[in-house]
């Protein structure tokens, strides 16, 4: 504690000692803005800057070569009235995000409850599933990701093993979005491991007192590890929502950037490519990213808002 | 918990095989699950050494019938216009230059807000963390007319520049968190000492976050490395394109007749991913299990 009561020391002569107001206020202030003086030129110029920019392109009809004519609310009521790739992409989208979230968080939480078991091989086991997160955003998963499901594929001929004749399922609209849906819950990992670190932190002598109490397997899990796991669903759920939201490149190769067949794969942010740098209606595109904004904003702010109901921290 | 123990000492003899089978049991299940899992990966990599002719005749069998054969690495390398060697360069220039600017401008900013005193800091703090929830969409078409006008496109300058203005704020507060866990007398003692806050970032909290640093670097470079989206829209000559575009153009220009070549390159593009996943796979799972966690 000597330690302590040296700065407090040091630190009050110091500020007798500075000469002036100002220079007081530079040697304070200067060093916190020097240091974040990359981050400032990137937070204006690349972040606030093409916010308001963006905001304001989206009233306008701008095809990048010619100046931005000015729109007033043209994109965004066409949008709502008369674009049915826009509708169309709305359903695939959230169609996306209610199936895929959910039944991914499923999955790592049946999982991580099964390697929470302090057993054997457990580094093995959770280095071997969170393998495909790590590798499933890059376009060579997306490649075979179309391969596994083509008519010819590998689930076909899996399934031709048990006497049954697949569909092509990419090319079926019915059962397109599925394949993408799929390769989002195969990649549980990352999701899985936030949720082993969150079973760690539950404290042991609860689960030994209710088992003392009577309380089967089934019941401590009810009351003890899900209430307890709350905040970290909470967080697992939003970050896996957002990135559903924004989900690309696996649409992109398995539908060749089209989103067909029939839009059945149009991912919302895909649309907003196609119209941007296919069409060049950047103006209309820029409309569609400000929806999209405020749908997950919107999403977020329910999210907090709700989360006092059911989440429960212990602090 | 002195008094707890006692009763669950008592083990009867019926629980103890319950434990066994329970334990064989979920051991099945996640052998069973992995092999679900790795199946398509092992598949893909089976189907890089078939001859050509066997890619699709060859079932589900991972093993080859008539034989490995690499000639599809071959074809695959040279089956665009330009070698698959330019765009694994290009893709590693990307990547590690994108490393050194996370690492840098990330870690100044974090440091600022972790350690310094100066006006505006939460205000600015919660801006910082505000950029971490916006879609990326929205900045998406101003950013790419800035660097239209600035004649940066079918340069790196838009993937890599962005990289050194601290644009990854996910990195920011990563690093925040790990810098406020670091001692504030080691700070006091420096400066008493007369360092600066230079020298403190420099001397001090630098050398004692190589593990939060090391993460922020793995990611990024395995983020840099996966991303597709960048790439396409800011590189169209194809000397500028990275591994990723260089796949994605593979199925359109062949008209997706050499797999072989194709399921080749896409094993070649994970080996930098795996090779990191390999060595560094402790790392990457604490980097990921502390991400959500409060300190």
């Amino acid at each position: 504690m000597a330690t302590q009561v040296d700065t407090t020391a040091i630190n009050g002569a110091d500020r007798v000692a500075s000469p002036s107001f100002w220079s007081g206020v530079w040697h304070n202030h200067a060093p916190g803005y020097l240091f974040l003086l990359p981050w400032f030129i990137g937070f204006f110029g690349l972040t606030i800057g093409p916010i308001i920019t963006s905001f304001y392109l989206s009233f306008t009809h701008f095809d990048l070569l010619t100046d931005p004519r000015w729109a007033g609310l043209d994109n965004y009521v066409r949008m709502f009235t008369n674009d049915p790739k826009f509708a169309a992409s709305m359903r695939v989208t959230f169609f996306f995000v209610i199936f895929s979230v959910p039944l991914k968080l499923a999955f790592a939480l049946g999982v991580a409850l099964l390697l929470n078991r302090g057993m054997r091989g457990l580094p093995l086991y959770r280095a071997l599933f969170y393998l495909p997160s790590l590798l499933g955003a890059s376009v060579a998963i997306a490649i075979l990701w179309r391969q596994i499901f083509a008519g010819n594929g590998l689930v076909n001929q899996v399934l031709a093993v048990f006497g049954i004749q697949g569909p092509s399922w990419i090319s079926n609209p019915n059962t397109s979005l599925w394949t993408l849906i799929i390769l989002a819950i195969w990649q549980f990992g990352s999701p899985m491991i936030i949720f082993l670190a969150g079973l760690r932190q539950i404290p042991q002598d609860m689960y030994e007192a209710a088992s003392l109490d009577g309380a089967g397997k089934w019941r401590q899990f009810w009351r003890i590890t899900l209430p307890m796991l709350t905040p970290v669903v909470f967080f697992n759920a939003i970050i896996q929502t957002i990135e559903a939201f924004k989900s690309f490149t696996p649409a992109f190769i398995i539908s060749g950037g089209t989103g067909n067949p029939i839009n059945s794969t149009l991912f919302y942010t895909l649309y907003l490519y196609n119209e941007a740098f296919g069409f060049f209606r950047m103006g209309y595109a820029s409309a569609l990213a400000w929806v999209l904004l405020a749908i997950v904003s919107a999403f977020t702010a329910f999210s907090f808002l709700t989360s006092k109901y059911w989440v429960h921290y212990d602090d | 918990m002195t008094t707890d123990a006692a009763p669950l000492t008592v083990v009867t003899a019926t629980s103890q095989t319950r434990r066994k089978v329970i334990s064989v049991l979920s051991h099945a299940a996640l052998i069973a699950a992995s092999i679900v899992m790795l199946y398509p990966l092992l598949w893909l990599l089976a189907a890089s050494f078939r001859p050509e002719n066997e890619i699709f005749t060859s079932g589900i069998s991972v093993l080859p019938s008539a034989g490995w054969s690499i000639d599809s690495y071959f074809r695959g390398w040279n089956g665009l216009r330009v070698s698959f060697g330019q765009l694994f360069l290009n893709s590693l220039t990307i990547s590690i230059l994108s490393v050194c600017g996370n690492v840098i401008a990330c870690s100044l900013a974090a440091y600022a807000f972790a350690r310094l005193q100066f006006f505006g800091r939460n205000f600015w703090f919660a801006m910082m963390l505000m950029t971490l929830m916006l879609p990326s969409q929205v900045t998406l078409i101003p950013q790419y007319v800035l660097f239209l006008r600035l004649d940066w496109i079918n340069t790196f300058l838009p993937l890599v520049v962005p990289k050194f203005l601290a644009a990854d704020a996910f990195f920011i507060f990563l690093m925040v968190q790990f810098f406020r866990g670091i001692p504030k007398e080691l700070d006091e003692a420096a400066r008493m000492d007369g360092a600066g806050p230079w020298r403190i970032y420099w001397k001090i909290i630098m050398p004692l976050s190589m593990p939060v640093l090391a993460t922020a670097a793995i990611f990024t470079f395995i983020w840099t490395w996966d991303d597709f989206f960048g790439p396409l829209i800011y590189l169209s000559d194809l000397r500028q394109y990275t591994v990723m575009l260089g796949l994605r153009t593979f199925t359109d220009s062949t008209g997706m007749s050499d797999y072989g070549g194709l399921f080749a390159m896409s094993v070649l593009s994970l080996v930098p991913i795996f090779l990191f996943f390999l060595f560094f796979q402790r790392l990457l799972i604490e980097g990921i299990a502390t991400t959500g966690m409060k300190r």
